[in-house]
This record gives C-alpha cells, structure tokens and sequence, in this order.
C-alpha cells in the first residue's frame, strides 16, 4: 500500500454513501482513495472532477470494449464528479440487484440513445465485441436477424427495454459478467 | 387468438352510426387531444436530443410480419416513432420523471400489503401494466416537482431499511438519491459521531485496508489455482467448444477418480499400511519391470486386493485357553478390517454413483428445461464480455472466444439440409449401410483374435518366472484397440454427413461397441477361465495385476500413439496439401471411458473388478489423467487444426456423462453385485478369506450386531426389511418413475403456455402500429378536409358584397 490515507470524508457521509449504495465502507474508502489520487492536488474531494479520459484510463477499464459507452452513460456533462464514480461502482459491484444492471446494461448497448436496441446498436455491439474491423457484412447481418428473432417479441425491428429484461432473465451468468472491480487499490 | 384490447375503430368504415360508435364530432375532439400529445412529445423528444431515423421497408427481414396500414407504407414516420417511444412501456429506461413515477407506485404499492413483504421480490417487476401509470395517464398531467413531492411523500412512510433498498435500487444519480433521501429523513437523535474519524478508527481502517488487499491477492492466487484454467479457455478459443469438450470431460473424471479415492485411502489403505502384516516368505528384489507387470514387488503390497489382512486389527487377543474366539483386552481401537473393506467400497460406489446421476440430471436439466439458452444469440452477445478481466493478454482470448462461440452460433443455425433427390438419399443410405458392416466386420475380427490369443495363454503353462511373457495379451489388446478407431477413421471420409455432431456420435457408437466387446472377451477370460486355472493360488491378486497391467500398457499405448501418430499424421496430411488433421474427439472420448471403466466396478457382460481387487488403482488413474491432459494438450496445439465445420457442442458433454454412467457404471453396479453375492473369494488371501461369499462378511456383523443389544436393533432391523427384501427397490423406482413424467408434463405445459403468450404479444405489437396508422390517416384526411373547407369559405364575402350592391 504504502500511501497515505486522506480522511476528509465525515462520517455521515460514508455511512451516507453506504446506504444508497451497494458497496461496502472499505469499498467506497478505497474509491475514495484512489479518486483523490488522480484529481488535481489540495482539492476538497466533492468539488473535484475527473476527465473521461482519466476515467477511462483506470486499470479496470483500460481494456473494456464498452468503456466510452460507460463514461458516457455515468457521467454528467461530461465529467465524473465522486459521487458518479461511487453511482458507477455501486452498479457494478457485486451485491447489485438485478433490476439496476439490467436497466444500465440497457442504457450502455444503446449506441444511438433512442431508448431501443435497434440493429444499428446491435451491429456496434458486434464490432465491439470482435475487436476487429473486417467482419463480413454477411456476418452482421444474420447475427443482428438472429438476435431480433429470438429477443424481439411485438416485431418492430427494435428490443425496447422490457424485450432486453426479458431475455437477461433467462441468462445465468448475466449478474457475474456485468461486474467491475473498480478498487483495485 | 385471445386478445386482450378488443375496441373496433370505427372511423373510416362507419361515420353515419350514431350511438355507441363514436360520433364525428368527438371524434374529432378524441383526435385534437392525440394532436395535442404528438405535438407535446415533439416538444419534449427535441429537448431531450433524441434522434429518431426513419425505417426503411429493407430493414425489416423476411421474416417479420408486420401488419402494412391501409396506406400500405411499412416505414415509421417520425412522428410514429415519437409516440412510440414516449409510450409507458418504452420510457422506463430513460426519463427521470418515469422512473421516478415508478417508484412512487412500487412505495404505493409497498405500503398497501397487509402483510410485511419480501425485500427480495421488489425489485423484478418488469413490464409495469397501465394499472400502476395513475400519474402518467392523469389528465392534469403532473410536473415533474410534484411527482417528487409525491414521492417523497411515500417514502417517508417506509421503514428505514425499506427506505433504504428502495433508494438503492433506483436507476438514478447518487446525487438526487441523497437530496430525495435528504426530505424524507425525520429529525430524529442523531447517530454516530461528527467530524472526522478518530486516531483508533483510523489505524482500525488502515488494518481493514491493508486487510482488503491481502484478501484480493489470495483471490487471484486462488484463481491461479483452479487446475488448468488459461489453458481450457485458449483450446476453447482456438479450437472450439467440440474440442473442448474432451478435455472439460477429462477434468471431470479426474474429479470422479478423486471422490473415489479419499474413503478408500482413508479407512482401507491408510489404515492397513499402518498396522502391516507379516510378509510370507521372502520379498523378491525390485526390478523396473515391476512397474509394468505389477507383479513381483509389488505383489505383497497395499496395491493388491490380497495383502489386506481378514483380521481385526489392533485388537490386543488374551490367549484363549480352548482355542475359541479372541477375548478383547482394553486400550485400542478394534478395527475390522473385512468389514472396512467391504464397507468403503460400497460407500465410495454409492458416492460415485449419486455423484454421477445427479450430474448426468443437471445437464440434462440443462439442455431441456423450458427457456433453455443452449444457441441463443441474444445471451452470447449481450452476456459474453466478462467485465472483470482488466488484462490485456485476457481480454484478447475474450475475444478469440466470443468470435468461436459466435461462428459456431451461426453455423448451427445454418444447418440446412438441402432437398436431396430421391437417388442422392438411396446412394447415401447405401454407403452407410456399407460402411457400418465393413466397422462390424472389423470389430468382430478383433474380438476372436482376442479370444483365440487368450485362450492360448491359458493352455499355455502359466510361466511365473518370465515376467514379460505376461504382457503378451494387455500388448495385443491394445494393439487391436489403436488400429482399428484408425480405420473406423478413415472410414468413415466415405460417408458425409450433413452435421458433424452426428458424425462424432456415429464414431462414439462404432468405438463402444469394439471397446465393450473386446472388454467382455477379458472379463469372461478372467472370471471364468483364470478363477477355475488358479484353484489354489490367490486368483484376487492375479486379477488386480492383469487390471494394472492392462491400465500401464493402454497408457503407453495412448502416450505414443498422441506423440508419434497424431505427428506422422501431420506430415502425412501436410505432404498431401490437405492441412493438419482434426482432433479425433470420439475416439479419445471412448479412450477415456475405457480408462476409466478399468478403474471402477464394471458393466455387464464387462466384469472389471478394478477397485474391488486393486484399492490404489484411482490414484494410478488420477496420475494417468494428468499427464494425459498435457501431453493431449501439447500434441493438439502443435499437430491439429481447429475443425474445418464450426459447430456448438453443447450438447457433449451431457452425452459423455451419459455414455460414462449407463454402459460404464450401471452395468458395473450389477456386476459388482454379483461378485460380491455369487463369487467365492479365494482361500489363501484376502480380507474374505474364509468366508464362502463377500457379502457373508456384513451377515455375519448383522448377526453379532442382533446379540449386541437393543440400542442398535434399528440396523439389523433395517438389513431385514429393506435390503433383503426386493420389495422396497421397486417402489423406490416406480416413485423416481411418476416423479420424471410429471417433471416431463410440465415442462410440456410451460412451453405452450410460452408459445402463446408469445404470439399473444406479436399481436398486441400489430394491434399497436395499426392504430397508429390509422390515426395518422384520419389526421391527414382531417387536414384535407379542414383546408378544404378554409378554400371555401374565402369567395362567399365578395359574393355578398355584390349582393347588397345590387
């Protein structure tokens, strides 16, 4: 470990913090912790703000094909502020519920942000996932019209929000793979 | 088909009904109000940025039904598109005032049960109905500042903790969590200290910490751990989930071969190393051939069936004055031997046994249950990225392996077989049928080479001295079992199926059946013909050798055959311009299988008293297991190429779970029985040795435990009524019986149940774009008639000014 911990939060406010989140007090005193060491030195840590970049830029993050999908979706005008970053663990954390995964799951594959999963989201999602530019159009295409074969139930082309939670329901490992560890301290 | 929204919409059809069919002029009220909301939601979509596009008619597949309107045009207008994602059901997953109307309804909700409820059913409601929108339907459409109002009203009538969760729970920013948490906190005593945390918390957090840390480095040793982890994820990646499966099974089995161990190693082995008897006679010198043949030194070891001793040990005897039984003196532990020997085997059996069913349901549970999500696409893409890798060298095989998964998806979807004429199937069938008497052929031939060879080594003296001579007949077992999978192989290039799943089953069957054949062959040369040669030597002891011998040589056999064959096979393919050769799963499969069926009691007519005569082959198998999984491993990495026909096994494994627990161990439980009831043990060694069968030596406890005394009268009690008697095994079964069909009926029912409900909702889909349509032609026709009447109504002034001239 080797640094020194900076105890400016109050008590009320991490037993605060602790209540609205899912994440435990060694959790949310770890985010604290390494918060304060990428913002700017001397600032109080609720008025400090971190880039997208930097947020983007943490080890468990760096290699996460969705990563600007997440900033995005977590941040406000386009800054962290703590307590977005302690929004986004406790969505990511392990003891999360269901509903709020499934509900940012939905909110982070919609590209376009019309409040569907159309095909054009899918097709990103895809290129994505196989990290690779050259993928035949063949393949997108019959990927994208499986998906909406099997997930899209009133047959508007489009997965709305209760079409994705249906299809998440039925998949066991959805609740251990939208997991982030973000205090590797 | 049900539908749940039955009105007629009636405007074009019927404009001259009055009464219940609504009348032009509230039609044309109903109408202004939807024009109001369409021009609303324009207002609020263009606030909030959203970028509707338009639909072409090409997005839509072939397979889509969607219903044309009576204009015929398939594309959403945007206007359409507005409306349609402003509904209730859409706007969950965004607007604040949603969600948060939502939540007001959920405390409602909440606070309406009588009774206390479950914190854990809150949170899956999933497609609120229209019921729970009292705010959104509202005519005096609320701001969103009085929803929170509303809300935080609710709240406040929660419990803390229920507070709490719900807070939790919502999809908002932690920021307006702690300002509705903010109102709804009473002013009650404060709790806890103010300021900032004292010296001792302090040091009390640095422990904490520095605790954390220590616990995630052991997590990630312990991930280290886990046997074999990065090595099965880069075969699944770059071979696929086929290839994969051998060796997901391989480390199945060794899992097996450990539970089968631990008792045996526990209660019989260790236990009579400790205490070892007196050796007879002189121990002869150890040669390496030894560790092929089994024999020699290790004859008089804890190896072989026949060193353990029939005795109670450690138990200290007063020397009987009449010769009569053995007096217990006091201090130690008298420890049965016979009796622990019969006993751990039966418990190590029935764990195996349970083990093995329970597993072999959960796949099957697996693949058939209601919703299964074998090959679904939805979940592979959505659900595939494991957010926790933060490696760049992990990410990267994430990505290898979802590009596998992904062809492998669509290549099974792909799978068409393609009209074939009537000639093309009757060609097909006759190839099959061909090349299935060609394999029978072959394996009959090797089952009377095998026949004839054995029954030579028995009119042959049985040399003692010449050890080598022994394993003349595991040599050309073995033999026979490598040469002829080849030839089933290249076989098999003739006929061409349409889906390689079905060509790997085919090639399992072909390798059972000369695996089972050939095995039947041994146990009946060994039961019946060795029993009767060794009248008056310790037969037990001569079965465990040949066992180990068999197991030592099919291991050799399999290391050279992967390190030399698989090599000379690449060469051979790669001279021919034909690419590496595929992994041999069947074939490799039914090795282990039969690896393993050397191990354990054995299946009818296969007679493999494995572990009945030689307690310390699973270790033997365990050893056996692990070299086998790196040398596979290296020998597929360096000679193999992924298959040429991408195709998702999941189904393989519950096949060879299945393969492994009905011919393998099924058939050994009923052999075993029969040994134990039916056979007489040899008189010269052994824990059983006087007795006439194995099984006399737990009647003969049941009977000493019947004159113990009334404290354990249940056990004998037990013996009587439920193991002698056969009654009890058949109500048993016939209860798993109706307990499976009806597990089977309801499945059945359930997915209709799901079928309807689906198309229910295709329906409701229609119904919906319908409307819509509808109500954009009567607004455009509206339009037209209004700017009709406008057109009109502009001549007439002039016409009454002329009039009032004249």
């Amino acid at each position: 470990m080797g640094q020194c911990l900076r105890y400016q939060m109050h008590w009320e406010d991490l037993e605060e913090y602790q209540a609205l989140t899912f994440l435990t007090r060694n959790e949310i005193l770890c985010i604290h912790d390494t918060f304060l060491k990428l913002c700017p030195p001397g600032k109080y840590y609720k008025e400090a703000t971190l880039t997208m970049d930097q947020v983007s830029s943490l080890p468990a993050l760096r290699v996460n094909p969705f990563r600007d999908r997440i900033c995005r979706v977590f941040s406000h005008n386009d800054v962290f502020s703590f307590e977005d970053v302690l929004g986004m663990a406790s969505v990511f954390s392990e003891q999360a519920c269901p509903s709020l995964k499934i509900e940012y799951a939905f909110r982070i594959y919609d590209f376009n942000e019309n409040g569907f999963i159309d095909e054009e989201d899918l097709q990103r999602i895809i290129l994505r996932l196989l990290n690779s530019d050259d993928v035949s159009e063949d393949l997108l295409t019959d990927l994208t019209s499986h998906v909406l074969n099997e997930s899209d139930l009133d047959n508007d082309n489009m997965l709305s929000f209760s079409e994705f939670e249906h299809a998440m329901a039925k998949a066991p490992d959805f609740m251990n793979s939208f997991r982030i560890h973000l205090w590797g301290c | 088909m049900a539908q749940s929204l039955s009105f007629v919409f009636n405007v074009l059809d019927t404009p001259e009904d009055q009464g219940q069919e609504p009348s032009p002029y509230d039609e044309s009220e109903m109408h202004d109000s939807f024009h109001q909301l369409i021009q609303e939601q324009s207002q609020w979509a263009a606030e909030e940025g959203l970028e509707l596009q338009q639909m072409g008619s090409g997005t839509s597949g072939s397979d889509h039904q969607a219903l044309l309107g009576p204009e015929g045009a398939l594309a959403h207008s945007t206007a359409t598109l507005r409306i349609l994602a402003s509904m209730p059901s859409r706007t969950i997953g965004r607007s604040r005032g949603a969600i948060i109307s939502q939540y007001y309804s959920r405390t409602v909700e909440l606070r309406r049960r009588a009774s206390r409820p479950q914190l854990g059913d809150l949170g899956r409601l999933a497609r609120p109905s229209l019921r729970l929108y009292d705010l959104e339907l509202d005519s005096t459409a609320l701001e969103e500042e009085e929803k929170r109002l509303l809300l935080v009203k609710e709240l406040q009538g929660l419990t803390v903790a229920q507070r709490d969760h719900m807070l939790r729970a919502m999809p908002l920013s932690l920021a307006e969590k702690r300002c509705l948490r903010e109102e709804t906190r009473i002013a009650r005593g404060r709790q806890g200290h103010r300021g900032l945390p004292s010296c001792c918390s302090r040091l009390r957090y640095a422990c904490v910490l520095a605790l954390h840390d220590l616990g995630l480095g052991l997590l990630s040793a312990l991930h280290v751990l886990t046997p074999w982890r990065y090595a099965l994820k880069r075969i699944g990646g770059q071979f696929g989930s086929s290839v994969l499966s051998y060796f997901l099974f391989l480390k199945t089995l060794l899992a097996f071969n450990v539970v089968l161990l631990l008792p045996l190693l526990a209660f019989t082995v260790g236990v009579q190393a400790a205490f070892p008897p007196e050796p007879l006679g002189s121990v002869p010198a150890f040669t390496g051939l030894e560790l092929l043949t089994g024999g020699g030194r290790f004859t008089d070891t804890v190896m072989y069936y026949g060193y353990y001793s029939n005795a109670t040990l450690n138990q200290l005897c007063a020397a009987p004055p009449d010769g009569g039984p053995c007096i217990p003196e006091a201090g130690g532990l008298p420890y049965n031997m016979p009796l622990a020997y019969l006993f751990t085997m039966g418990a190590a059996f029935f764990i195996t046994c349970i083990t093995l069913v329970y597993s072999m349901s959960h796949s099957f549970g697996e693949s058939y249950r209601v919703g299964s999500t074998s090959g679904a696409h939805a979940i592979t893409i959505f659900c595939s990225w494991d957010h926790k890798v933060t490696q760049k060298w992990a990410s990267c095989l994430q990505h290898d392996n979802i590009r596998t998964r992904l062809k492998e998806l669509l290549a099974e979807w792909r799978l068409r077989r393609g009209p074939r004429s009537v000639c093309g199937r009757l060609k097909q069938v006759a190839v099959l049928g061909l090349v299935w008497l060609l394999c029978l052929g072959i394996t009959l031939g090797c089952t009377v080479a095998v026949y004839t060879f054995s029954e030579f080594m028995i009119e042959s003296p049985v040399p003692a001295e010449p050890e080598g001579a022994l394993l003349a007949l595991p040599l050309v077992v073995c033999l026979l079992n490598l040469v002829a999978p080849y030839l089933y192989r290249c076989l098999a290039a003739l006929e061409r199926h349409d889906s390689p799943e079905l060509e790997v089953y085919v090639a399992i069957c072909r390798n059972l059946i000369l695996k089972t054949v050939i095995l039947g062959i041994l146990c009946y040369h060994w039961l019946g013909r060795r029993v009767g040669a060794l009248k008056d030597q310790c037969w037990e002891n001569f079965v465990g050798q040949e066992l180990y011998r068999l197991m030592m040589m099919d291991f050799i056999f399999t290391l050279l055959d992967t390190v030399f064959g698989e090599l000379v096979w690449r060469l051979v393919s790669e001279k021919r311009r034909r690419g590496r050769p595929e992994f041999d799963i069947a074939r490799n499969v039914l090795e282990l299988i039969y690896g393993q069926t050397l191990t354990w009691p054995s299946s009818p007519p296969l007679p493999r008293l494995g572990v009945l005569f030689s307690p310390l082959l699973p270790a033997m198998q365990i050893i056996k297991l692990v070299l086998l999984f790196y040398v596979k491993k290296m020998s597929l990495m360096a000679n193999c190429q992924a298959p040429r026909r991408p195709w998702l096994a999941s189904r393989m494994s519950t096949v060879f779970i299945s393969l492994l627990c009905f011919p393998s161990f099924l058939g050994a439980a009923v052999f075993l029985c029969y040994a134990i009831w039916q056979v007489k043990p040899s008189s010269l060694c052994g824990p059983f040795r006087t007795l006439g069968t194995m099984y006399e030596a737990g009647k003969v406890w049941v009977r000493r435990l019947e004159k113990g005394g009334p404290g354990v009268s249940w056990l004998p009690w037990i013996h009587q009524y439920l193991v002698e008697k056969t009654f009890p095994i058949y109500l048993v079964s016939a209860l798993l019986l109706a307990v499976i069909y009806l597990n089977i009926q309801v499945v059945k029912g359930q997915r209709k149940v799901i079928c309807l409900l689906k198309e229910q909702i295709s329906n409701e889909g229609e119904d919906k774009i319908f409307l819509i349509n509808k109500l954009h032609s009567v607004y455009e026709r509206k339009e037209k008639s209004r700017a009709g009447r406008m057109q009109e109504a502009a001549p007439p002034p002039a016409l009454l000014t002329e009039d009032q001239d004249t």
